[in-house]
């Protein structure tokens, strides 16, 4: 498939609009879900995956070839769903960082082990459960949970995507597992 | 409590694919002995497993001719010969 994408890509570098539309096609579910999950609204989602896209072809010279093309995009879109989360006052005070706490915010100081009362698990089907789990991951640590296990990129493409060291990757990767881990155990 | 917080290290970096052979060793003897080890390893394995297991959403109906629409009118690169 690369390949593919590979050889529509070069046509639209040389002025076939058409050829990007199969591109869109090929990669519309996977940065629509991202923007979704990052997002957590459905009309944002849609607005600023079509923003990506969008950049992606005006900024298409500037895709060098030799990298994986997925990477490039995957980036463009983040950055465009973490300038929105941003913009919105109470997930970014969730967000910040709690001075003096070494990377700590304030929402890994909310209580993770906290049960739902039963009847309310019980009313919740477990696919909704888990994905309101990952939605109330704090946004940093989200990103990287669903670019790892839901879009298989490596750490090292993570790290690219995100523009952040390799090694912020991997304590935020960890970080994420575990207050996953503390919310879905009982499950 | 600290040989946990080693183990706990080791099990991440088993998970991230990024482990040693020695301390994939080191993590294989310790879990033998620890069953709260083995345990939290087992959640993380399962967590993991779960998040994956979440369904795939699909982009809503008309998403790529929208995108189309929005394409900036392409220009004709015009150059002047001299």
């Amino acid at each position: 498939m690369e390949l593919i994408i590979r050889e529509k890509i070069k046509q639209v570098k040389k002025g076939d609009q058409t050829a990007f539309e199969d591109v869109v096609m090929f990669y519309q579910d996977k940065i629509y879900q991202h923007c979704l999950r990052m997002l957590g609204n459905q009309h944002e989602a849609e607005d600023i995956a079509q923003e990506a896209f969008i950049r992606a072809y005006v900024n298409i010279h500037s895709y060098d070839e030799r990298r994986k093309f997925s990477t490039w995009l995957y980036r463009i879109a983040t950055n465009l769903t973490i300038d929105r989360l941003r913009k919105r006052k109470p997930d970014y005070y969730l967000d910040a960082e709690v001075k003096g706490t070494d990377g700590l915010d304030m929402y890994s100081q909310l209580a993770a082990d906290e049960k739902l009362p039963e009847d309310e698990l019980e009313g919740l089907e477990l696919q909704t459960y888990i994905q309101k789990q990952i939605a109330e991951l704090p946004s940093k640590y989200r990103s990287i949970i669903m670019l790892r296990y839901l879009e298989d990129f490596s750490l090292q493409e993570i790290s690219e995507i995100l523009d952040i060291p390799i090694g912020t990757v991997k304590t935020r990767i960890h970080r994420g597992r575990e207050a996953l881990r503390k919310k879905l155990r009982h499950v | 409590m600290d040989c946990h917080k080693k183990a706990l290290e080791l099990m991440h970096k088993h998970l991230d694919g990024d482990i040693t052979r020695a301390e994939e060793h080191e993590l294989k003897v310790h879990l033998e002995e620890c069953l709260a080890c083995q345990k939290h390893l087992h959640e993380l394995k399962r967590t993991v497993t779960l998040i994956q297991s979440t369904e795939r959403i699909k982009a809503p109906e008309g998403f790529a001719s929208k995108v189309m629409d929005q394409l900036p009118i392409e220009k004709k690169r015009v150059r002047y010969l001299r």
